[in-house]
């Protein structure tokens, strides 16, 4: 077992308070993804929950014991940072042992729990070599294997991709979720990549101001994002936001565009923002009018920039696309995936 | 700078290392000759620069306890007090400029930069102006003419420094380290000897030798507090012998390479952590 319950958890660095009052359930085996921009307070959050870090109010919980006052080597949690911090003096073996040295165990015992964690993550040729002489990857490795050789409870990850190239960090993510699913160690992940949280979570927390906005899962969170703030955060291409006005029951651009029907609430004459996911536009032979922008192909589909009302709008389609700059096109929103938001508190509205 | 002046540039760097080096070194080079030459090959004209049949009597003259110079002063003791006093105070300083330097680089609390920065002013001090209060204040905590006097004062002057040199380099060891291995199941003093001070050797051996070598070539001090030939150090020695035997120039050649033997010695297995010792914290790693 290995839930995480936070309660009310708050903290301040002198009269600045950084969290406030954040509850967080992550439950036996869930992969939890903290996410937001710099400075949104996640890593404090984890630091917290890791003991490095004491909070001014709340409770942090470990399978419904209260761990707030016990120092970390005492919380049965490991931690992989965003440097590895690998010991720089000790072989990949030692590293990887040092936890199971600390707590005493017998050199034999140490050598076969090394082996079977090396042997999980590929490192059993790398064993005797020095941080210096492994590649990013392999680091990040070591770093995994130092967290697993004790099988603990939780497992926290603080951006532990963010010093890798691209194509390395697709890979490790990859690597990572394998790792989840074939150990079902509870994981609390953090990164400022939504494609990460994206891609890798059970459960995604976003995070802005040391509040938390919406948790729930990837898809949950995609389709129906709680305000301005998470739709915009979730997705790439970002989703697209249009001011606009409901009339006679539909949501209309400034220019008198139809963008779709509005619901029976919204009384007409109502400002809203309306938000639409790049890939819900499509080219139609009616609809509003918008002018190519940009053309950027990828090779399994084209992402068109389109100008419309003096914005700018992201459309994605699977389509080879025979448009050039400046071509007029008339585009519609798949029904139903429009969403609005109020436009003052930011706030979804449908 | 283009590309064919770079060498000559190189060069003419080079020469004027050299030149220095020539003009710093000779002096001594000349003196450890010396040592091995007889009194009257050193009063020969034309001047012999090397030694014609070089010996070991100067040496032999030092310890040999029918010779005067021994009779005047008993460098086995000398020896012996200069190690005590540098060995114990460099042992002292470095502790102490352990936990006070991790103190510094990982311990949050008020006026700690200030703290830090009055350490180093500290050391701007002329230790003559000190001479004075000092020798007071030993005499009144009766630690004048004692090893653990001088011992205590010396610790006491190394110790900003050590300080200030270990702080220095444990900034530069990334704090994510010692949080790992706390997270690894260590308190905070197994993070600190298990794997931040393997990581600040370099700096460590630096105060170390800086320290051990500043304490075995201190004079002022040790003059004015150490009256009984037994409590005496070889820079005292060196002063007496080099009055006592002013003609007897080999001798103090030899005097002179015994005393400077130890601190050659430390330097030259120390020196590859020198540079990186004082430089740490001057370059972004």
């Amino acid at each position: 077992m290995g839930s995480v319950t936070l309660n009310n958890i708050r903290k301040s660095y002198g009269a600045v308070e950084v969290l406030h009052g954040i509850d967080l359930q992550v439950d036996d085996g869930e992969f939890t993804v903290l996410v937001g921009p710099s400075g949104c307070g996640k890593s404090t959050l984890l630091r917290a929950i890791a003991g490095l870090e004491t909070i001014s109010d709340g409770q942090i919980s470990l399978d419904n014991e209260v761990i707030n006052h016990l120092p970390p080597k005492r919380r049965d949690i490991a931690m992989v940072f965003q440097n590895y911090a690998l010991y720089p003096h000790m072989t990949v073996a030692k590293n990887m042992g040092f936890s199971l040295r600390l707590a005493k165990e017998s050199k034999s015992e140490i050598d076969r729990k090394v082996r079977a964690a090396a042997g999980i993550l590929d490192l059993v040729p790398l064993l005797q070599r020095y941080p210096k002489q492994l590649s990013g990857g392999q680091r990040q490795r070591v770093a995994m294997g130092r967290a697993i050789v004790r099988d603990p409870e939780v497992f926290l990850f603080d951006e532990p991709l963010s010093n890798l190239d691209a194509k390395l960090r697709v890979q490790m993510r990859s690597e990572i979720k394998e790792l989840h699913q074939r150990l079902g160690t509870t994981t609390v992940y953090v990164t400022h990549d939504q494609i990460e949280a994206m891609t890798m979570a059970d459960k995604i927390v976003v995070m802005r101001g040391g509040h938390v906005e919406q948790m729930g899962s990837p898809l949950q969170l995609y389709d129906r994002p709680v305000n301005v703030f998470v739709a915009g955060f979730i997705g790439s291409p970002a989703m697209n936001f249009i001011d606009a006005t409901v009339q006679n029951g539909t949501v209309i651009t400034p220019s008198g565009a139809i963008l779709g029907p509005a619901p029976d609430s919204l009384p007409d004459g109502s400002a809203v923002t309306a938000g639409i996911r790049p890939e819900d536009i499509f080219l139609s032979d009616s609809g509003a009018e918008t002018t190519v922008g940009l053309i950027e192909p990828t090779g399994a589909e084209t992402q068109l920039t389109l100008r419309m009302d003096g914005a700018s709008l992201v459309m994605t389609t699977r389509d080879r696309v025979t448009l050039s700059p400046g071509d007029a096109v008339h585009i519609r929103v798949t029904e139903g995936k429009l969403r609005l938001f109020d436009t003052q508190s930011e706030a979804a509205i449908w | 700078m283009n590309e064919t002046a770079r060498p000559y540039y190189w060069a003419f760097i080079s020469l004027c290392g050299a030149v220095i080096a020539v003009y710093i070194l000779f002096p001594i080079f000349w003196l450890f000759l010396a040592s091995f030459k007889t009194r009257d090959q050193l009063a020969q004209l034309p001047i012999a620069f090397w030694p014609e049949e070089p010996t070991l009597q100067a040496y032999r003259d030092l310890f040999d306890s029918g010779s005067q110079s021994s009779q005047l002063l008993n460098w086995p003791t000398l020896i012996s007090n200069s190690f005590t006093v540098a060995v114990t105070s460099t042992i002292i300083v470095v502790i102490l400029g352990t936990f006070a330097g991790y103190a510094f680089a990982r311990l949050k609390f008020p006026g700690r930069d200030l703290i830090l920065g009055g350490l180093l002013v500290s050391r701007m001090f002329q230790g003559a102006a000190l001479l004075l209060p000092t020798y007071r204040l030993m005499n009144t905590l009766g630690l004048q003419d004692s090893l653990l006097g001088l011992i205590l004062l010396y610790s006491a002057f190394g110790l900003p420094f050590a300080t200030w040199i270990i702080a220095s380099s444990l900034r530069e060891i990334p704090v994510e380290l010692e949080e790992s291995a706390m997270m690894d199941g260590a308190s905070r003093l197994q993070a600190m000897f298990l794997v931040v001070l393997p990581l600040a050797t370099p700096a460590l051996i630096t105060a170390a030798m800086w320290h051990f070598v500043g304490a075995w070539s201190e004079f002022a001090f040790a003059s004015i507090l150490l009256e009984s030939s037994a409590n005496k150090t070889v820079t005292i020695g060196l002063a007496s012998f080099v009055e006592l035997f002013t003609l007897e120039f080999q001798k103090v050649g030899a005097a002179a390479t015994l005393v400077a033997m130890p601190i050659m010695v430390v330097f030259f297995f120390g020196q590859r952590y020198f540079t990186r010792g004082l430089l740490a914290g001057a370059v972004k790693g």
